[in-house]
């Protein structure tokens, strides 16, 4: 027992910051005494913490999560590069159950934290289009794999980029993504090719569109399709980030600035 | 039933009324115990004890070992049961003079009135205070406690108004008070979202149909530039880096010049 003891206390030794990942009330309470500081993140700032990162998705993955902590924690200048990190969070059970250490930036920047934050577009947007995309990943169109393109933010701009394949749905319309029966429209509109363009505040301008920036200098890896090569097209000659869910093998990529921030499985939500 | 009859005619009739004053208490217990009964499950059916979860209120009657539904239904079997044990004291011929009842029957729905739209003042105050605390949280804007206190304070001064003229006590002055508030809240609140008020009227004129949308190019007011969000309150036009909130009221006194190119 106490050569596992002392595993943990290795794990946890002479960290600079603890990283709590969704605690409970009288666990957070237990650390703010302490005196090493404390970062909360969580989908909700429902623990009154003095440093909190918002999770604007439940990662389902340990590492998206962390990943996603730090890199707030970063930004928010709770941390600096190269410090220790202990971070405690939730892997199987419902409360947590893992410990683990990383150092600060020592993976180079996914920008996933930026993607979210720093982006045009409200977080909150951005989210529901995610939502939007791992649905569709994961249920297919009638039970038939689909693939689609969301461009979102700077919505101006984009439409100057782009032009209409064919009337556009949502015309005089003033919906939001989010809205439960809007998503089931985004869903069934899916079946048409094109990019949906919605606006920074979640407003869905339009469907149908074809883009058409200069793809010059986009880097993406080889064997992803047009669909992702316009992606990273438009969200490198734009300010809009792009939710592109591949129709080949099934995953949620998010771009922002012509490269590839985030890489979701919706099978796994 | 016959032999009931006749032990009865049988008494005297001093008696007779301290029989009759006894039955009487006894149906006002009855009646009460119905009435709190029948206002209990009024209350639960239509979810008040949902609804006053959590409020100052309820927490006292918590207190006291009691709730608010409890508490509202014991109040109701109170006034019935004060009016059976009113009459039966008269039957008693216990009060000195009818004056004191007529006083009684007078006051006593009154002060019951009162009562009630005091209780009810409270919790609907203290119910208002906390929907309206938790939407201010919800849109991310905690600071503002003295919306929800301010309302609070409304209902409760209305709530006393009501009580007190039920009473017949002079409000003439705390009328006047009200009206002057009210007023001011009107009056100044209009004043305030003068602005926002007729750039909503616009906005609404605007995304109904929508002379220019998102991607076009317009000049509004001396900004030109590409519009990227048109909502009910303002246009936001981008051009180079240079973002131009301009309220939509501007939109229409000013008019829009749409890019054709």
């Amino acid at each position: 027992m106490s050569a596992l003891g002392d595993l943990v206390t290795d794990i946890v030794a002479e960290v600079d910051s603890v990283f709590l990942f969704s605690p409970s009330r009288s666990l957070f309470e237990a650390f703010a005494g302490t005196d090493t500081p404390v970062v909360v993140v969580a989908p909700e700032a429902d623990v009154d913490a003095e440093r909190f990162v918002e999770l604007p998705l439940e990662f389902n993955d340990l590492t998206e999560r962390v990943r996603f902590g730090v890199e707030g924690g970063l930004d928010n200048e709770f941390v600096e590069e190269g410090d220790q990190i202990a971070c405690a969070a939730k892997l199987f059970a419902d409360d947590i159950d893992a410990v683990t250490r990383v150092r600060a930036g020592d993976y180079d920047q996914s920008g996933v934290y930026d993607l979210f934050v720093n982006s045009r577009a409200e977080p909150a947007v951005i989210r529901n289009v995610l939502e939007v995309a791992i649905e569709l990943g994961k249920k297919g169109q009638k039970g038939k794999r689909v693939g689609a393109l969301f461009v979102v933010g700077d919505a101006g701009k984009v439409m100057n980029k782009s032009r209409p394949l064919s009337y556009n749905p949502f015309e005089k319309s003033h919906v939001h993504v989010g809205d439960p029966i809007v998503n089931v429209m985004l869903k069934e509109f899916s079946r048409l090719d094109g990019a949906f363009v919605i606006s920074d505040s979640g407003k869905i301008v339009s469907a149908y569109r074809y883009l058409e920036p200069s793809a010059e200098g986009v880097d993406i890896p080889k064997g992803l399709g047009a669909r992702h090569m316009a992606a990273g097209a438009i969200t490198r000659d734009s300010n809009a980030v792009a939710v592109v869910l591949s129709e080949s093998d099934g995953l949620v990529r998010a771009f922002s600035a012509g490269e590839i921030v985030l890489e979701l499985d919706p099978e796994e939500y | 039933m016959q032999l009931g009859r006749e032990w009865f005619q049988g008494l005297t009739s001093a008696e007779q009324n301290f029989v009759l004053a006894v039955l009487l208490v006894g149906v006002g217990l009855a009646l009460g115990g119905v009435t709190a009964w029948l206002v209990r499950g009024v209350l639960v059916a239509f979810d008040v004890d949902e609804a006053a979860e959590g409020t100052a209120f309820e927490r006292t009657a918590r207190g006291i070992g009691t709730s608010t539904v409890g508490l509202l239904s014991q109040l109701c079997a109170l006034f019935v049961f004060v009016v059976a044990a009113l009459y039966a004291l008269e039957i008693l011929q216990f009060l000195p003079t009818q004056q004191l009842v007529v006083a009684a029957s007078w006051l006593l729905p009154r002060l019951f009135v009162a009562l009630l739209v005091l209780v009810v003042g409270v919790l609907v105050g203290d119910k208002a205070e906390i929907v309206i605390g938790d939407w201010l949280r919800s849109i991310k804007l905690p600071e503002a406690t003295i919306i929800p206190r301010l309302v609070k304070y409304s209902i409760l001064y209305v709530a006393a108004l009501i009580a007190l003229s039920q009473l017949q006590v002079a409000t003439g002055a705390l009328l006047v008070l009200l009206a002057a508030y009210a007023f001011g809240v009107v009056f100044l609140g209009g004043l305030a979202l003068k602005d926002l008020l007729s750039s909503a009227a616009a906005g609404i004129y605007l995304l109904l149909t929508e002379p220019y949308s998102i991607g076009d190019e317009v000049e509004i007011d001396g900004a030109r530039g590409v519009v990227q969000e048109v909502d009910v309150f303002a246009t936001t036009v981008e051009n180079d880096g240079e973002e131009y909130v301009i309220p939509n009221r501007k939109v229409l006194r000013e008019g829009a010049m749409r890019v054709r190119s």
